[in-house]
Parts: C-alpha cells; sequence; structure tokens
C-alpha cells in the first residue's frame, strides 16, 4: 500500500463533502477516482495532497501517517499533484516553471535546469521551453502542471482532471504522456469525467457519489454496476437502460 | 550576459564619479547620496515586497530600528552612531521574527494592512518611549568627536559609504535571485498553492525574505541616521518611510534587481525639487503627489519602468481565471 485513506470525513460546518471514505492505492497502479459532479472527489484529492486537512480520519503514505503534514512536506515525501484550474507561475517562463519542481531533489541551479530541461523534452514542451508560461494555452498549461510535478521526482502522481477542456486529439496525446509517466514505475491517481479516459488508463476505479464509495472494481465492472448508472444519470434513466419495463 | 555587462559598468563608472563630476556643486553631491541612501532601502524592501510579493507598508519599523539604535547609542551610552547598527539590525531581524510568524500567514492586502497597522502602533510607542527621546526624537553627536562618528560636512563621504552598502545590497539580492530561494520567492509570488505542491516550505522562505529584508532596512535607517544626526518618531517611523519604500521599488521595477534604484533615481530628485519650489508648505502634498503616482503605477506600469527595456511588461488587464496578483 503506497497512499491510504482511513475513514476519511471532511465536513464543512454541516456539509459532509468527504463521508467516511477508505480507498487505498497499490505501488505501480493507475487508480481511477469518478463520480458526478459534487461527488467529493475534488475534497477527497485535496485531503490526500495535504491542501485540505480532513475533520476525521487517516492518510497514511509509505506507512507513514501523513494526516497533520503540509502540502509542501507531503512533496517532499514524494507526493505530486496537478490543479484543476492550472495554476501556472505566470510570470515565469516554461523552464523556470519546471526548474521550481526540480528544485526539489537538486539544490544547485544548474543541476535543477538540467534535470527540468530533461522532463521538459520527455512531455513534449522541448521546443517552447525558453517561452513565458502564460503564452501556452490549456493543452500547454496542463503539460506543463505535469512536467513540474514530474521534475520533483514523486513516487505518486495525482492528476485532477488532466484532460478537462482538452479536444478528443488533445486528450489522446494526453492519455499517451499518462502512460509513458506510468511505464517509468510512477503510481498515478486519476481524477476524472471523461469515462474514454478512465477506461483506457485505470486498472481499478473508485466510484464517489454525494461523499461516499458506492462502488469499486474494474472499469468495465463499475460501469455495468447498477449504483452508479443511478448515480450518473438518476432513477428512471437508469431503469429504462436495465431492461424497460421490468 | 555580454549585453547587460557593458551598460552596468558604463554606470558603475559613472557613479563612482559622479561627485567629482558635480565636484563644484555641494547641492548635487547630496543629491547623490540621498538617491543612494533611498535605493538602499528600497532594495531591501524589494527582497519580500518585489521577490516575494508580500507587499510589506510596515518597513518604517525596521528603518526606526536602525535609526534609533545608531542615536541611542550616542545619546545614552555615548557611542559612535555606527556601533548601535549592528544592534539596530539585529532588533529588526527580532521584530520582522515576531510580526512575521503571524502576519506572513495572511494573503494580499491582509498582510499589508497588517504591516501598516504594527507600524503605525510602534510609531505611538516610540512618541511615548522617553528613553528613545519621546516626540522631541534624538540627536547624534553635534561635531564629530573622532573620524569614527562618521561625522562630515561634505556629502561626498556619504556618498561613498552608500554606494558601497548599496552594491552590497544588490550584490546579495543578485545572488538570491540566481539560487534555489529566488526561484522560490517568484513562485510563491506567483501562487504559494502550486509553490507549496512542489515541496516549496513557503511559510519558511517568506519568512527568511521578511528576516533578511528587515535587518537590511535597519541599515539604510542606521546610515540616514548618522547623515542627519536627527530622529524623530516621523523621520524614524512615519508612513511616508515604509510608502516612498514601496513606490520607488514599483515604480522602478518590484522583483527587477535595479528597479529600486530607478526609481530613487526618479523620485528623490523630484522629491527634492517639489521640497525645495513648496517649502515647508508642501508637507501635505506630498502625500497627493505620492497617491497620485500610485494610481499610474497602478494603471499603466504594473511591472515597472525597468520591465519596458527587460521585455517583462505584463498587460495592464490581466485576464481573467488567474490568480489575484499583490504587487503594487
Amino acid at each position: 500500500m503506497l497512499l491510504e485513506a482511513g475513514q476519511l470525513t471532511m465536513a464543512f460546518g454541516a456539509f459532509k463533502a468527504v463521508d467516511n471514505a477508505s480507498v487505498a492505492v497499490n505501488e505501480g497502479e493507475v487508480l481511477g477516482l469518478i463520480g458526478p459532479n459534487g461527488a467529493g472527489k475534488s475534497t477527497f484529492f485535496n485531503c490526500l495532497t495535504g491542501d485540505l486537512r480532513p475533520t476525521s480520519g487517516t492518510v497514511r503514505f509509505a506507512d507513514r501517517d501523513v494526516t497533520r503534514l503540509a502540502p509542501e512536506e507531503r512533496a517532499r515525501l514524494g507526493i505530486a499533484r496537478t490543479f484543476q484550474v492550472p495554476l501556472t507561475f505566470e510570470s515565469m517562463s516554461v523552464l523556470d516553471n519546471v526548474m521550481i519542481g526540480a528544485f526539489l531533489r537538486h539544490h544547485a541551479a544548474a543541476a535543477a535546469r538540467d534535470k527540468a530541461l530533461q522532463v521538459i523534452g520527455e512531455v513534449g514542451l522541448g521546443g517552447v521551453a525558453e517561452a513565458s508560461a502564460k503564452s501556452l494555452g490549456t493543452p500547454g498549461r496542463k503539460r506543463l502542471e505535469i512536467a513540474r510535478a514530474l521534475a520533483s521526482e514523486p513516487k505518486v502522481l495525482l492528476l485532477d482532471e488532466a484532460m478537462a477542456g482538452l479536444t478528443p486529439a488533445e486528450i489522446r496525446a494526453a492519455i499517451d504522456l499518462v502512460r509513458q509517466i506510468h511505464g517509468r514505475g510512477i503510481t498515478l491517481v486519476i481524477v476524472e469525467h471523461i469515462m474514454e479516459v478512465i477506461v483506457s488508463l485505470a486498472d481499478r476505479v473508485v466510484v464517489f457519489h454525494q461523499g461516499r464509495e458506492i462502488a469499486r472494481g474494474t472499469p468495465t465492472e463499475v460501469t455495468r454496476n447498477e449504483l452508479v448508472i443511478e448515480a450518473y444519470l438518476g432513477k428512471r434513466h437508469a431503469a429504462k437502460l436495465s431492461g424497460g419495463a421490468a | 550576459m555580454m549585453r547587460r555587462a557593458l551598460p552596468l559598468l558604463l554606470s558603475g563608472a559613472l557613479a563612482l564619479l559622479y561627485p567629482l563630476l558635480v565636484s563644484g556643486s555641494a547641492v548635487y553631491q547630496r543629491l547623490g547620496a540621498l538617491v543612494l541612501l533611498s535605493a538602499i532601502g528600497a532594495s531591501a524592501w524589494n527582497l519580500i515586497g518585489g521577490y516575494a510579493g508580500q507587499v510589506s507598508v510596515g518597513h518604517a519599523v525596521f528603518f526606526g530600528a536602525g535609526a534609533y539604535a545608531a542615536l541611542a547609542g550616542y545619546a545614552q551610552f555615548a557611542l559612535p552612531p555606527i556601533a548601535g547598527a549592528p544592534i539596530g539590525v539585529a532588533v529588526a531581524i527580532l521584530i520582522a521574527a515576531l510580526i512575521g510568524v503571524p502576519t506572513l500567514r495572511l494573503s494580499g492586502h491582509y498582510f499589508s494592512m497588517a504591516t501598516i497597522a504594527v507600524a503605525e502602533l510602534v510609531r505611538v510607542l516610540v512618541t511615548n518611549w522617553e528613553w528613545l527621546g519621546g516626540a522631541q526624537g534624538i540627536s547624534g553627536p553635534a561635531v564629530a568627536r573622532t573620524v569614527l562618528d562618521l561625522s562630515f560636512t561634505s556629502a561626498v563621504p556619504y556618498y561613498y559609504i552608500f554606494l558601497a552598502v548599496l552594491a552590497a545590497i544588490l550584490f546579495i539580492t543578485w545572488r538570491i535571485e540566481k539560487s534555489r530561494m529566488g526561484f522560490y520567492l517568484r513562485a510563491i509570488k506567483d501562487s504559494e498553492r502550486a509553490a507549496r505542491s512542489l515541496g516549496v516550505a513557503a511559510g519558511r522562505y517568506k519568512l527568511y525574505a521578511y528576516m533578511l529584508s528587515a535587518g537590511l532596512t535597519a541599515v539604510a535607517g542606521a546610515l540616514y541616521a548618522i547623515m542627519f544626526g536627527f530622529i524623530d518618531p516621523e523621520s524614524g517611523c512615519g508612513i511616508l518611510i515604509s510608502v516612498k519604500m514601496l513606490i520607488m521599488a514599483a515604480l522602478g521595477g518590484a522583483g527587477l534587481l535595479f528597479g529600486p534604484l530607478v526609481g530613487a533615481l526618479i523620485l528623490v530628485p523630484l522629491e527634492e525639487i517639489s521640497n525645495s519650489l513648496l517649502g515647508g508648505k508642501g508637507a501635505g502634498l506630498t502625500f497627493v503627489v505620492y497617491g497620485a503616482i500610485i494610481v499610474v503605477i497602478a494603471r499603466f506600469l504594473p511591472s515597472g519602468l525597468l520591465a519596458l527595456f527587460t521585455g517583462r511588461m505584463r498587460p495592464a488587464r490581466k485576464p481573467a481565471a488567474t490568480e489575484p496578483s499583490h504587487a503594487a
């Protein structure tokens, strides 16, 4: 078990965005987190990265309790992330953005620069290394966030809707990139809306609905699960799908 | 690198020769010293306000710590003012640590407001503190007892002392800019959340930058007190001191190595001219002029004058869906 959430609850006042969720991520796998809007995926995700401190429950990483650790301390242990709405460093070049990630393991500027250039090449941003980050479009920014996270040499990478806002062609390119990252032995947790992405990438899927886990299994298993169909489509449509007049 | 080296060498040579070029005019020699002194303060501010984007409007506290330490050492213990300077620096760093821990957690304008509040509090405190001269202030040695008092009638010795100190501060800043800390500070300025997700201990780096900035600002305060030989609550801890540092850095280019110096080169002569034209009546007008400058910078030059030449000019209106910037 590389990353594990135990009975995690995140309440905002009386509202429980995440309600008693226990999810374990195995080393080397690609775990998908899906669910309709407002299911609590992002909140759960932010509890794993340390951006939110859960109301109760624990987060363990590599056999260590990290529930009380700040995001930067978790990054040092090997948890990296991207943001749903990219938070690129706007005043910097693409290279400088990635160097911020590389500085985590390479304290000298020259070494961080070498590491950053290597990662920039790997994710296919080599042509725009010197360009200003704010000159990039959405696909470029998403790629830059992945590069930045990879440069910190993580054990697990959490992608928060890394494909949202991309065209089908860009999605296919992004899927290839994620496969390539996984091929290097980095464990992945992906929050995603797009089923195609989940089906082609995830080994296992956990489905959230209204803050609770409602299903888990392989992508094909969960897409056939009635609770899941109901959560996405509502009861009436779900009944129609499962055979009409029963 | 070569493209930058030549203008730099020429400017350096000009700075070294300036007092000789204006050797006939004590006014211009004094003006040169004042420009450098202001540039020292604004460059010190630049570390936390410019690079890290934490806009302090309370740096007068640190300036005052340096200034008061220099003259209190003389008034109470008959020490040469320069001997008090290290104590002022230490006190400033200590104060920065004390107020930085709670206030640097605040984001954007809230941090600025907290620093104003602390500075005004300190000003009132000093005004009522008899040991520091209270509202009357304290004076330095009227005539130099030894050369250690650094009391000169000509502005030229001050000019060269200030030039050396400014060069040292710019060198420190340049080294930081090229190092991991410089990258981290810029990352914190752009998006603290993203920076932390990449392992940047934002709180710690902001505090380091704040403490370093405070210590160097105290140096500026001590030098001011040594040159003028007098300090009172307004000239030591007044809000104008803080505002001037901020405006100079922002006008020239906050977060740029030479930004504060460029700002000082423009604003200090402007201030001297307006003072001589308006005489004593101009005190209130100074605030009006600074207000106008702030408006112009915010509207037309959000990255400062130097950015026009370095090609790092930001559009005046930033596109939506980015984090609010706190510069100026």
